[in-house]
């Protein structure tokens, strides 16, 4: 997550200026995002569990997508998290496939 | 377009070759050295390295790629090598080969796999046509399976048979899209009738195959 800081010596670190805002990612470069859980979808893909969460921050908003899980513990409504993956672009936006998460306090 | 292939076998040099030729900018992979050295087609690069590693994909160029073909002659390289495209890399196309066709249940989205090739099935796909008159014979599908070409060749007394194209009342779901008779292609015009011994190309979406057949074949067949 390290190589996503970018510190400045002389001010402290604001939380929100840690991750790039949503509306400046770059398509399918390996990136992370904070943002809020607004919208969870669970919608079988052929048959198979799949979990769509729709992450958003000030700028915009991305759906996280899990293929194979119906739900993940504590990735609830409201909850503040940071997704990390590579977006890719979709008719609804930018999609992250199965990223790694972190839920935050 | 770039497109990586993985494996370089047969398959994967045959296609190396063709795509390459059509002006396409080929990566090939392979673990194989010796497999690698065989590759003598100009203008196609090779990596040497497991293509189911991140980091081959990635040396390969994957991040920047259009397609990612995994076609080695192992099914379950090949799914990993589809997931990584897809989830790594987000590749907008990765297509698949399936060896076994007891696999092919796999190859799906779940696996990062747009589009699964079955060579068992294409080959029965291909007999079945030969073999059939009178049936739907299901060519290829499209969109995970969403979307379906399939073919039916008129026998004697299919409902169809001199019926226009635009009469047929082909669900709205359905696209006739070539007619083949006596060794020509014919463009699917809405007054085109249709005669006995012509070979219907559809693409149909959803769950319209006996409303298909009802009109192409008759309520008698299969």
């Amino acid at each position: 997550m390290n190589i996503f800081r970018r510190q400045r010596s002389d001010s402290p670190v604001v939380e929100e200026s840690v991750y790039p805002l949503i509306a400046s990612l770059t398509p399918r470069s390996k990136t992370a995002i904070r943002g809020r859980v607004v919208r969870i979808v669970r919608q079988p893909t052929q048959g198979l569990p799949t979990l769509l969460v729709r992450i958003e921050d000030a700028s915009g908003a991305a759906t996280a997508v899990w293929l194979g899980r119906r739900s993940i513990g504590g990735l609830d409504l409201g909850r503040t998290v940071v997704i990390e993956g590579v977006p890719m672009t979709s008719a609804t936006g930018l999609r992250f496939l199965n990223p790694a998460y972190t839920l935050l306090p | 377009m770039k497109i990586i292939i993985a494996g370089a076998g047969s398959v994967g040099r045959y296609m190396a070759e063709q795509l390459s030729s059509t002006g396409n900018e080929v990566t090939l992979i392979d673990s194989d050295a010796n497999a690698i050295s065989r590759v003598n087609i100009a203008g196609v690069t090779v990596t040497l390295g497991d293509a189911c590693e991140v980091d081959t994909l990635s040396k390969a160029g994957s991040s920047n790629a259009d397609v990612v073909a995994a076609v080695t002659g192992d099914d379950e390289d090949n799914l990993v090598i589809s997931l990584l495209a897809k989830q790594e890399f987000a590749v907008p196309r990765v297509v698949a080969r399936v060896n076994n066709p007891n696999n092919e249940w796999m190859f799906n989205e779940m696996w990062g796999v747009d589009v699964a090739v079955s060579t068992p099935h294409l080959l029965t796909a291909m007999v079945e046509e030969a073999v059939s008159i009178g049936s739907l014979v299901r060519i290829m599908k499209f969109e995970h399976g969403k979307a379906q070409l399939a073919e039916v060749t008129l026998a004697a007394g299919s409902p169809a048979i001199g019926t226009r194209i635009a009469d047929l009342g082909l669900p709205r779901e359905t696209t006739v899209v070539a007619i083949m008779r006596d060794g020509h292609v014919l463009s699917p015009q809405a007054d085109i009738p249709l005669h006995q011994g012509d070979e219907v190309v559809v693409l149909l979406t959803g769950d319209v195959e006996q409303d298909v057949r009802r009109v192409l074949i008759g309520n008698s067949a299969s």
